[in-house]
C-alpha cells in the first residue's frame, strides 16, 4: 500500500465517522437528559438563568450550602415553618402554609419549648400527611448525622415529641433565641416515611422526586439544567407555570447575552463588575430591581491575633486609611449605592443593630499618622516601621472574583498612601474557607458573610469561645480571633435571650464594641440584582433570603 | 507493525505513571479533601477520622499506590464536591468535549487544508494575502472575546434586528430537546466556531508552508516536466504529501484539546472536561482533579503515540524499527 492510499483510507474513515455522527448526532447529543428542556418562550413555561449549579441536593450535608441550591430546588420543594416576608418596610417571619397556627414559645420547668401545630391539609407529593414525626426525623438527622453543614440550634434541642401527628413539641436543652430559623431557611423538613432507615444523602444528593412545596423536581441534568413541575398534591396556591427550568449559565457576560437573546427569561446575577456594566448599559424589554437591604456583609475580616493587627491602634489606623465610600461608589455607584455599610450586622437585621457603628471610620490620613505614631511606629521609606518590622500585610480573598480583585487593588493603593505595604494573595474558596481562615494563617481576608434568617447572632464569629482551638476541637468559626471579655456576654445574650428588647439592646452595644475595637471593617451589603423579562407576570422583586424566586409559583409566562 | 505499535504503547506506560504520580503529589500538596468539613465547623476529631478513612495520614508513596490500585480497577473515588463517582463525572464530561473536539477538528482540518493549499498554489495573490491577514487575526483573537462577539452578532443581534422569537443560533449547552438534528447543530455552531478559529489559523499556516515546500521539490518539477496536468500535480503529488506533517500536528493538538476547552465550555455552559476542571478547581475537589489530570495526561500521551504512528505509517521515509 503506497502512502496516498493509506491517506485515502484514513480520510475515508474520518468521513465515515462523520456520516455516522451526522445520523446519530441528536440522539448522542444528550445521553443523560431524560427530559426535554423547553426553550424560553414556550407557552406557560419559564426558563431562568442560574449562575451556579448546586453541588448536591442533600440540604443538610456539607456538600450543600450553595445559595443557588436553596433558590433552584430547596425552597420550591421543602416545606418550612416560617416564610420571610416584608411588612411595614421590615423583613419579618410569617408562619407558612404548613402551619395551622403560629408556633408558640413557652418555658416549661426552665426549658424552652416550642410547639408547632401543623395544617392537617399539608401533605407530601405522594399524599402522605406531613407530621410531627417528620420534625423529629429532621432534628435527629441534623443533630446526630455525619457531615452536617451546620447544626446551629438543632444541637440545643433535647427532644421532639411526635405523639400527636399534627403537633410537634420541641424541647430545648439550652435556650436558643433564634428558634424561628429552625425547620426552615436552608434546610426545611424532611419526609421520614421516605427517608428513615435509608441513606439520606444517597437518596437526595442528585435530586429527589418527592416534594412538600409548590414544585417537584422533574429532572436535574448535571451541568445543564434543573426542571421543576407543579406538585399536584400541594395544598397551598397552585403554581401558575406548567414548568420552570433553571439553566446553568456560569459566565456572567454570556448570562446577560442569554437574557437578551431570549434563551432565558430571568436572571439573578451576582453583583460583579460585568453585571453592573450590563445593567448600566441598559436592558431591553426587561424589569429590574436592585436591593441593597440584603443579608450580606462584605467586609475586611482582620486576624486580630496576627501582626500587625494584634494592635488596636493599627486596626483603627487601617480603617482611617481606607475610603470605603469611594470603593462602594466604584463598585455599585451606577446602581445607586454610594455609601459603605457601617455595621457587621447586615441591613436585614437593622432592627437589631447599630447601623451607624462604624460610621466614624472615614478616610483621615492625619488620624492614621496620630494613631500609628502614638503606638510607636515611625515611617521609613513611606512605610510604617516598629521594632524593625514594617507594617506589611497581605489581603486574601477568593481567586477569580473580579469585584474582589478590583476592591483589593483599590485598597492596596489607598493603604500604600497611608504607609501600609499590602500584597494580594488570593486562593480558591475551598482553601480560603477550609484551610486558611480556620487555621488563622492570614492577616486580612476579603469576603462576605451571608445571613439566611432574621436572627442576629454574631457570637459564632466573634465570641472568644469560638476561636478554633482544643476547647472546641478546632470547630470554632471565630476566624478573626476576636477575644474581648466585654463582648462575649453581650453576644451570648443575643443568642440566648428570648426577649426581643434585651436582644436588641445587647446587639447594639456589641456593635459599638466591635466598632471601637475595629475587629473587622464592613464594606458593603452586596446588593441583590433581579432582572426579568416583561413577558413574565407575577414577579415581585427580591427577598433577602429566598431571592427573587420566593414567589416562583406565582410567576406566569404568556 | 503490530509489534512496533505494542512497543510504543509500552513506552507510554511509564510516562503516564510518572505523570500520574506527579499529578497525585501536586494535588495532595495543594488541596485538602477535608477542607469542606473544616469550613462547615466540623469537630477536629471528626476531621481526623475522615483523614484516617481517606488514608491521608499515610506516606505519600503509600497513598499513591493505594490510589493507583483503585484507579486501575475503575474505582476513581467519589467527588468531594458532588458526592458522585468521579468516573461517571469524567465519562459524562468527556462525551460532551468529544463532540466539540470531533466537529471542531473535522471542520478545522477541511478549512485549513483548503486555505493552506490555495494560499500555496496562489502564493502572493490577493487572496493569499487576505488569508494570511485573517489567519494572523485568528491567531491573535482571544477565544473568550471572539465567543462573546459571535454570540452578539450571530445570535442575540439577529433575534433583535429581525424580531425573531428565537435566536437563529443557540449558545447555552449542547442541546435543548425540542430536539432533532437541526436543534443539535444550532447549538453546535457557535462553540465549534469559537474553537475552530484559532485552530484553522494555525493549521492553515502549517499546511501552506508544507505545501510550498512540497511544490518546490524535484519530483513535482519532474511531474510538470513530464506534462502531468497541473490539477493532478497539485492534488495527487502535492497535497497528499503535504498532508503528512499536518496529520502529525493535528494528532498532537487533538490530545491537548481534550483538556483545553475551559473557556469555550464555560462561556457556552457546556458541561465538558474544561468546565469540570474549572468547577473542581474552584471547589478544591482533589479527587476529581487528580483523576481529571491523569485522564487528560493519558490523552496527550495517547495522541502523541497516534502522531508518531501516523507519521511512520504515512511517510515511507520514516522507517519503523
Amino acid at each position: 500500500m503506497n502512502p496516498p492510499r493509506r491517506l485515502r483510507v484514513a480520510v475515508t474513515a474520518v468521513l465515515g465517522g462523520l456520516g455516522v455522527a451526522l445520523l446519530a448526532g441528536p440522539a448522542l447529543a444528550a445521553p443523560a437528559a431524560p427530559v426535554a428542556a423547553p426553550r424560553a418562550g414556550t407557552r406557560g413555561q419559564i426558563v431562568i438563568g442560574a449562575e451556579q449549579e448546586p453541588d448536591c441536593a442533600d440540604w443538610i450535608d456539607a456538600c450543600a450550602g450553595a445559595s443557588w441550591g436553596l433558590w433552584t430546588m430547596q425552597e420550591q420543594t421543602m416545606p418550612r415553618v416560617f416564610d420571610i416576608v416584608q411588612r411595614g418596610g421590615q423583613w419579618v417571619y410569617a408562619p407558612s402554609v404548613l402551619m395551622a397556627a403560629p408556633p408558640t414559645l413557652t418555658t416549661t420547668n426552665g426549658a424552652q419549648v416550642v410547639t408547632y401545630r401543623l395544617n392537617p391539609k399539608a401533605v407530601w407529593s405522594d399524599g402522605t400527611p406531613i407530621t410531627s414525626t417528620d420534625f423529629r426525623y429532621t432534628w435527629d438527622q441534623i443533630a446526630h448525622g455525619a457531615n452536617i453543614f451546620d447544626r446551629t440550634g438543632y444541637d440545643r434541642i433535647g427532644s421532639v415529641n411526635d405523639t400527636d401527628p399534627h403537633t410537634a413539641v420541641v424541647t430545648f436543652t439550652r435556650t436558643f433565641a433564634g428558634w424561628r430559623q429552625l425547620f426552615g431557611s436552608g434546610y426545611g423538613i424532611f419526609p421520614s416515611h421516605l427517608l428513615a432507615g435509608k441513606d439520606r444523602d444517597a437518596a437526595m444528593k442528585d435530586g429527589y422526586s418527592w416534594s412538600g412545596g409548590p414544585f417537584k423536581i422533574q429532572a436535574w441534568d448535571k451541568g445543564v439544567d434543573v426542571i421543576l413541575v407543579p406538585n399536584p398534591n400541594y395544598w397551598g396556591p397552585k403554581p401558575k407555570s406548567s414548568r420552570v427550568t433553571f439553566k446553568f449559565l456560569t459566565d456572567t457576560a454570556a448570562e446577560f447575552q442569554a437574557f437578551q437573546g431570549g434563551e432565558v427569561q430571568a436572571i439573578y446575577p451576582a453583583p460583579q463588575p460585568d453585571a453592573v456594566r450590563a445593567i448600566k448599559a441598559g436592558l431591553t424589554d426587561a424589569n429590574s430591581v436592585v436591593n441593597a437591604a440584603t443579608g450580606n456583609i462584605e467586609a475586611l475580616w482582620i486576624n486580630n491575633a496576627a501582626f500587625p493587627f494584634d494592635s488596636v491602634a493599627v486596626r483603627q489606623a487601617v480603617a482611617y486609611a481606607i475610603d470605603r465610600d469611594a470603593i462602594v461608589r466604584l463598585l455599585f455607584g451606577s446602581l445607586g449605592l454610594t455609601t459603605a455599610t457601617n455595621s457587621l450586622n447586615p441591613p436585614i437585621l437593622a432592627a437589631y443593630s447599630d447601623q451607624r457603628a462604624f460610621a466614624g471610620y472615614r478616610l483621615d490620613l492625619k488620624h492614621v499618622d496620630a494613631l500609628m505614631s502614638a503606638d510607636g511606629w515611625r515611617k521609613n521609606g513611606g512605610i510604617w516601621q516598629k521594632n524593625g518590622r514594617a507594617a506589611r500585610f497581605s489581603i486574601q480573598s477568593t481567586a477569580g472574583d473580579k469585584r474582589r480583585e478590583l476592591t483589593e487593588q483599590v485598597l492596596q493603593a489607598q493603604l500604600r498612601r497611608a504607609g501600609f505595604d499590602v500584597t494580594i494573595q488570593n486562593v480558591d474558596s475551598n482553601t480560603l474557607f477550609g484551610q486558611v481562615l480556620p487555621a488563622g494563617t492570614y492577616q486580612m481576608g476579603l469576603y462576605a458573610e451571608v445571613v439566611t434568617d432574621l436572627d442576629p447572632g454574631l457570637c459564632t464569629t466573634f465570641c472568644s469561645g469560638n476561636i478554633p482551638g482544643p476547647a472546641n476541637d478546632n470547630s470554632g468559626a471565630n476566624w478573626t480571633r476576636t477575644n474581648l471579655a466585654t463582648l462575649d456576654p453581650l453576644l451570648e445574650q443575643v443568642d440566648t435571650s428570648t426577649n426581643d428588647a434585651t436582644r436588641i439592646s445587647a446587639s447594639k452595644a456589641a456593635d459599638q464594641i466591635l466598632a471601637a475595637q475595629q475587629v473587622t471593617l464592613p464594606l458593603d451589603p452586596l446588593p441583590n440584582l433581579a432582572i426579568w423579562s416583561k413577558q413574565i407576570s407575577g414577579v415581585q422583586g427580591d427577598n433577602p433570603v429566598y431571592a427573587m424566586f420566593w414567589n416562583l409559583s406565582r410567576w406566569q409566562a404568556p | 507493525m503490530l509489534s512496533h505499535v505494542g512497543r510504543r504503547a509500552l513506552y507510554s506506560i511509564p510516562v503516564i505513571l510518572v505523570a500520574s504520580f506527579l499529578t497525585f503529589a501536586f494535588v495532595r500538596a495543594t488541596f485538602d479533601p477535608t477542607a469542606k468539613l473544616r469550613q462547615s465547623g466540623t469537630a477536629g476529631s471528626a476531621i481526623r477520622d475522615e483523614r484516617q478513612r481517606l488514608g491521608l495520614n499515610e506516606p505519600l508513596v503509600q497513598q499513591y499506590g493505594s490510589w493507583l490500585g483503585k484507579f486501575l480497577h475503575g474505582d476513581w473515588g467519589t467527588s468531594e464536591r458532588t458526592h458522585d463517582p468521579v468516573s461517571s463525572q469524567i465519562a459524562s464530561a468527556l462525551w460532551n468535549t468529544t463532540q466539540l473536539v470531533f466537529w471542531g477538528v473535522l471542520i478545522s482540518a477541511l478549512a485549513a487544508v483548503a486555505i493552506g493549499v490555495y494560499s500555496a498554489i496562489r502564493q502572493y495573490s490577493a487572496l493569499d494575502y487576505t488569508f494570511t491577514g485573517l489567519t494572523f487575526i485568528g491567531l491573535a483573537l482571544p477565544p473568550f472575546w471572539f465567543a462573546l462577539i459571535a454570540i452578539e452578532f450571530l445570535a442575540v443581534g439577529p433575534k433583535q434586528w429581525f424580531h425573531l422569537t428565537q435566536p437563529p443560533l443557540f449558545f447555552v449547552n449542547l442541546h435543548s430537546s425540542s430536539g432533532g438534528i437541526i436543534d443539535y447543530f444550532r447549538h453546535l455552531v457557535l462553540p465549534v466556531l469559537t474553537l475552530t478559529v484559532g485552530i484553522v489559523a494555525g493549521w492553515s499556516r502549517f499546511q501552506r508552508a508544507a505545501m510550498l515546500d512540497v511544490m518546490s521539490s524535484a519530483y513535482i518539477r519532474t511531474a510538470r516536466a513530464k506534462g502531468v496536468p497541473r490539477r493532478r500535480v497539485v492534488w495527487r503529488h502535492g497535497v497528499r504529501n503535504a498532508l503528512v506533517p499536518l496529520v502529525t500536528v493535528m494528532a498532537l493538538d487533538i490530545g491537548a484539546l481534550f483538556g483545553g476547552l475551559i473557556i469555550t465550555e464555560k462561556i457556552f455552559s457546556i458541561p465538558g472536561m474544561g468546565k469540570l476542571f474549572f468547577d473542581s478547581l474552584l471547589a478544591g475537589d482533589a479527587t476529581t482533579l487528580t483523576a481529571w489530570l491523569v485522564v487528560t495526561a493519558a490523552f496527550v500521551v495517547a495522541w502523541n503515540l497516534v502522531a508518531d504512528l501516523a507519521h511512520g505509517w504515512l511517510d515511507p521515509r520514516v522507517r519503523i524499527a
